[in-house]
């Protein structure tokens, strides 16, 4: 069985968010959602002695979820490939998921009522395709892939390069690993 | 999101290209009973290799955007009431072949000019129409892009070293050049290269996305890059950095180069450049010790004005001192294609008369981007390449003379400006005196996609195809040895047409049919492919089997040709067809156009330096404001000032501010940071607000936030040899916008 994670190397990432933009518009979001927007830290520093950084987030397909411990109808689940994902026909729109995520990774659809996240574009996958964020980036600053395939890119980077993971101590084991080159 | 089965019958994949800048990244595209369902970045496509920026994923909402321009327009009421009448294709072409005709009888083919924009167009075909009609005022704005870099470098080496070998190379000088906002798979490359050891050097104001990535960042004052540059050339013959093999070999006046430059001292540059003297030698060293080198053209140099021509001749000899020409790893001369037929010998430029050359509006003064320079140019280029470089481009009316021209009568009248896909009074300079040149010239016709402030005060706008709907090859404004092919995905929707055919049509109504023997830009396209000899049956053919000509990659062409393309056959640091034009054969040291150091009592009222121009996403040039999928990104426009000089200023993260010239003033809100320098403001181009009242006077706000209203035109400033205008290095002062103050300039 495959465990989906994603690597996101933050010393190639430019900030030029082709990565938020594929995503809402392949996966056709109202103009008020965003899945994986793109903060940018500093620069930091006084001028010239700067740093500059960038970090896109999305949902971290977390391996314990408190989302879909939260959820009340079963719509939140995780498939046993690690990606977590929401039922649209079993979405009651409660929030509770959106309340309990630590990384504000899930968004209310005013026009369906339902609540919307990231699902590393599942049906993609399933064909053997890339998510559109991570084919988008020109940057290769993303880099898909299964944890459980020894020979492949995503396990080589975690366990090669110096990563972290986003709120890590809460325990909720997420599977975005940031690749990063000077202290935040 | 619909899941959509890429493997369903009669499904064809297209190999298309996106056309919302010049990098034209390969794009497949899935197209089903001529309907497109799908589309996504071509992986084999060499540069962008599957990815798309923002805009790139835009494509289909573009393509059918209900702000489309999709049939002939022609004015009903007064000039930019916007009020319009569709009509057929061929009634706007007579009544337009009409006018333009009148007007040539009237006031002679000079009367009528044509302005482009950025290389989004098959422009062989405007200027084989305007030769064929007679008027050599063909214009873009691309001075401020390339074109002077490119004549310059070719006076002095033969040709322009545009091609970088960058697998090869050792050290990348960005200079005025931000890959990470503006050509994404560039950027790719050299974040790839960076891994493996290549030295990266930004000089740049801002500490921009490339900037964050580089080994060294030269934060010099805006507009003083031509110091910089003549100190590095004193810190490279001062310190024994050269390649002197190499320059006694190939070059002439290094002699006098270095008398010339013996008073350049860093230490000189530091007060013009605000860089310490440590700062120059260090990027200095940087680019002369690590051999192989490259120095990437960036538009900052040729945004300068006044000092610009020096500056890239200064830094034109930096290569040659340092032996990075032509070589494995540095800056190579190809020369132009000697395989398919080239943009220049499509343009049929032997058509237009020597009387008529001598018309060019601006050639008087300005003379290497215009009839004199180019024509000497493409003599010397033809008796060694074969070739000469593209005339639309490299030989052009100056625009600026033009509008004035057209607002003065002075030289001569000009009566007519068509059109092609630029939004002038966004991307010219001083838009106060675009905008009067637009509403007073007598005819007006626009070619686009959107009824952009210029559209809507034209007399006729004619709808234009655009990306997926019209085939594209890409080869540098048809100066590359290497080609690279796209084909249509559909048909153009509804009546649009691509600009070949406008220009092509009312050729053919003005009696150039014998010229115009393609029916289709494919069939134009194969006819350039067909010395090739890949035996191809259509043009399409040659996309889906081949679809790029990469010749075999060759160094040291001067050794097997005996020279270069210059009058001596060498390179000639001391250029004698810049002296033959009458300009300094030297680079002499001019000071940015306003600057606090020559002009205090300017300083005095505008104590801060300006510099405009740069990219930034999602934004292309003047373009996509209308496009919500983007404008989210920015939905306002933005300055950048740092923190110390906002607090001067009383000026806070997002106030709206003034940001004043001698020229006028425009709003844009205040982002405070540290990765500018204190004194420094840089202001975002080309914005317009398409969500406004379009008619005139309101034109979508289009002075309002324009950063173009500050830059200076005025004859003086600009540079002599190619008459490029200021954009940077400017002075000027900024304030809080109060409550009810009213807007900009009208």
């Amino acid at each position: 069985m495959a465990r989906y994670a994603l690597v996101i190397d933050s010393r190639r990432c430019i900030g030029c968010h082709s990565c938020t933009v594929a995503c809402r518009v392949h996966n056709e979001l109202p103009i008020d959602m965003i899945y994986n927007p793109v903060t940018t830290v500093g620069p930091k520093g006084v001028f010239p002695h700067v740093r500059m950084m960038h970090i896109p987030l999305l949902c971290m397909h977390c391996d314990n979820p408190p989302c879909v411990d939260a959820c009340p109808t079963g719509a939140s689940q995780q498939r046993p490939d690690g990606i977590v994902w929401v039922d649209q026909n079993k979405c009651v729109g409660c929030k509770a998921c959106v309340m309990a995520c630590p990384y504000g990774a899930r968004v209310s659809n005013k026009e369906t009522g339902t609540v919307q996240k990231c699902d590393f574009c599942m049906e993609r996958v399933e064909d053997g395709l890339l998510p559109f964020c991570v084919k988008t980036c020109h940057q290769k600053a993303r880099i898909f892939g299964d944890l459980d395939d020894k020979d492949s890119d995503v396990f080589k980077l975690v366990n090669k390069e110096p990563s972290i993971r986003l709120l890590a101590e809460l325990g909720t084991e997420p599977q975005v690993y940031y690749i990063y080159s000077w202290e935040v | 999101m619909k899941k959509i089965d890429l493997q369903q019958e009669g499904l064809e994949i297209k190999k298309a290209c996106c056309y919302f800048c010049h990098q034209n990244c390969g794009v497949l595209v899935y197209v089903k009973d001529g309907k497109i369902l799908h589309f996504e970045g071509d992986p084999d496509y060499p540069t962008n290799t599957g990815g798309l920026c923002c805009r790139g994923n835009v494509n289909l909402i573009h393509l059918d955007h209900p702000a489309r321009v999709n049939y002939p327009l022609k004015r009903k009421g007064k000039r930019g009431a916007g009020e319009w009448e569709r009509i057929s294709w061929d009634q706007a072409l007579t009544e337009i072949a009409d006018r333009l005709a009148a007007i040539k009888a009237e006031f002679g083919a000079e009367a009528v000019a044509t302005a482009g924009g950025t290389s989004r167009t098959d422009d062989w075909a405007r200027r084989r129409f305007m030769n064929l009609f007679g008027s050599p005022n063909c214009f873009h704005n691309s001075h401020l892009c390339w074109i002077p870099t490119f004549m310059v470098e070719t006076a002095i080496y033969g040709w322009s070293p545009f091609e970088i070998d960058l697998g090869l190379s050792r050290c990348i000088v960005l200079w005025g050049q931000n890959p990470g906002a503006s050509t994404l798979p560039e950027m790719s490359g050299i974040s790839a290269l960076k891994e493996k050891g290549l030295k990266v050097i930004v000089i740049d104001p801002r500490y921009t996305e490339t900037a964050a990535k580089a080994d060294l960042w030269l934060p010099l004052r805006p507009g003083s890059d031509l110091a910089l540059a003549l100190a590095w050339i004193h810190v490279i013959i001062y310190e024994g950095l050269c390649d002197y093999d190499f320059i006694q070999e190939n070059c002439v006046g290094f002699d006098e180069l270095t008398a010339h430059v013996e008073q350049f001292t860093p230490e000189w540059a530091e007060p013009i450049t605000w860089l310490s003297a440590e700062q120059i030698r260090e990027g200095a060293r940087m680019y002369a010790m690590n051999r192989p080198g490259n120095i990437q053209w960036g538009v900052a140099i040729d945004q300068q004005g006044k000092p610009a021509g020096a500056a890239m001749h200064a830094r034109a000899i930096l290569r040659a001192i340092t032996g990075n020409l032509d070589c494995p790893g540095a800056d190579l001369l190809t020369g132009p294609s000697q395989e398919f037929i080239t943009d220049e010998e499509m343009e049929l430029n032997e058509y237009l008369p020597e009387e008529q050359k001598a018309k060019q509006l601006g050639s008087d003064r300005f003379k290497l981007v215009t009839w004199p320079g180019y024509g000497r140019i493409a003599e010397l280029t033809k008796k060694y390449w074969g070739k000469a470089p593209t005339a639309e481009w490299m030989c052009e009316a100056h625009p600026p003379t033009v509008y004035n021209a057209i607002l003065t009568g002075k030289p001569y009248p000009v009566k007519a400006l068509l059109v092609s896909a630029t939004n002038p009074v966004n991307s010219y300079g001083e838009s106060q005196k675009t905008l009067a040149a637009l509403r007073a010239v007598d005819f007006l016709v626009t070619c686009d996609y959107w009824l952009t402030p210029c559209a809507m005060l034209s007399d006729y706008v004619l709808p234009i195809a655009g990306s997926f709907e019209r085939p594209t090859i890409t080869s540098t404004y048809g100066c590359s040895d290497f080609l690279l092919a796209s084909q249509r995905a559909i048909q153009p929707l509804y009546e649009r047409r691509t600009d070949f055919e406008f220009w092509r049509d009312l050729g053919i109504k003005l009696g150039q049919a014998e010229h115009w023997p393609w029916a289709t830009l494919e069939d134009a396209y194969l006819y350039r492919l067909e010395p090739l000899g890949y035996g191809v049956e259509s043009y399409d053919e040659f996309v889906e089997y081949y679809r790029f000509h990469f010749p075999e990659r060759q160094y040291y062409k001067y050794k097997e040709k005996g020279g270069f393309a210059t009058p001596s056959g060498k390179i000639e640091l001391y250029s004698s067809v810049l002296e033959e034009l009458g300009y300094p054969p030297l680079p002499p040291y001019i000071p940015p156009v306003e600057n606090e150091i020559d002009h205090p009592e300017v300083a005095k009222e505008y104590p801060l330096v300006l510099t405009t121009g740069a990219g930034v996403m999602p934004f292309h040039h003047s373009e996509h404001f209308q496009i919500k999928e983007l404008r989210f990104l920015r939905h306002e426009p933005q300055m950048e000032i740092n923190p110390r000089t906002a607090k001067e200023y009383g000026i806070e993260e997002g106030d709206w501010v003034w940001i004043e010239t001698r020229r006028g003033r425009i709003k844009q809100k205040a982002h405070l940071t540290e990765g500018i320098s204190p004194g420094v403001v840089f202001t975002q181009r080309g914005w317009w607000y398409p969500e406004r009242d379009m008619r005139d006077p309101e034109l979508g706000g289009c002075l309002e936030s324009n950063t173009n209203v500050l830059t200076s035109t005025v004859l003086e400033d600009c540079d002599p040899l190619s008459g490029t205008w200021a954009n940077r290095g400017l002075l000027c002062k900024v304030y809080k916008v109060q409550d009810g103050a009213k807007e900009g300039n009208k």
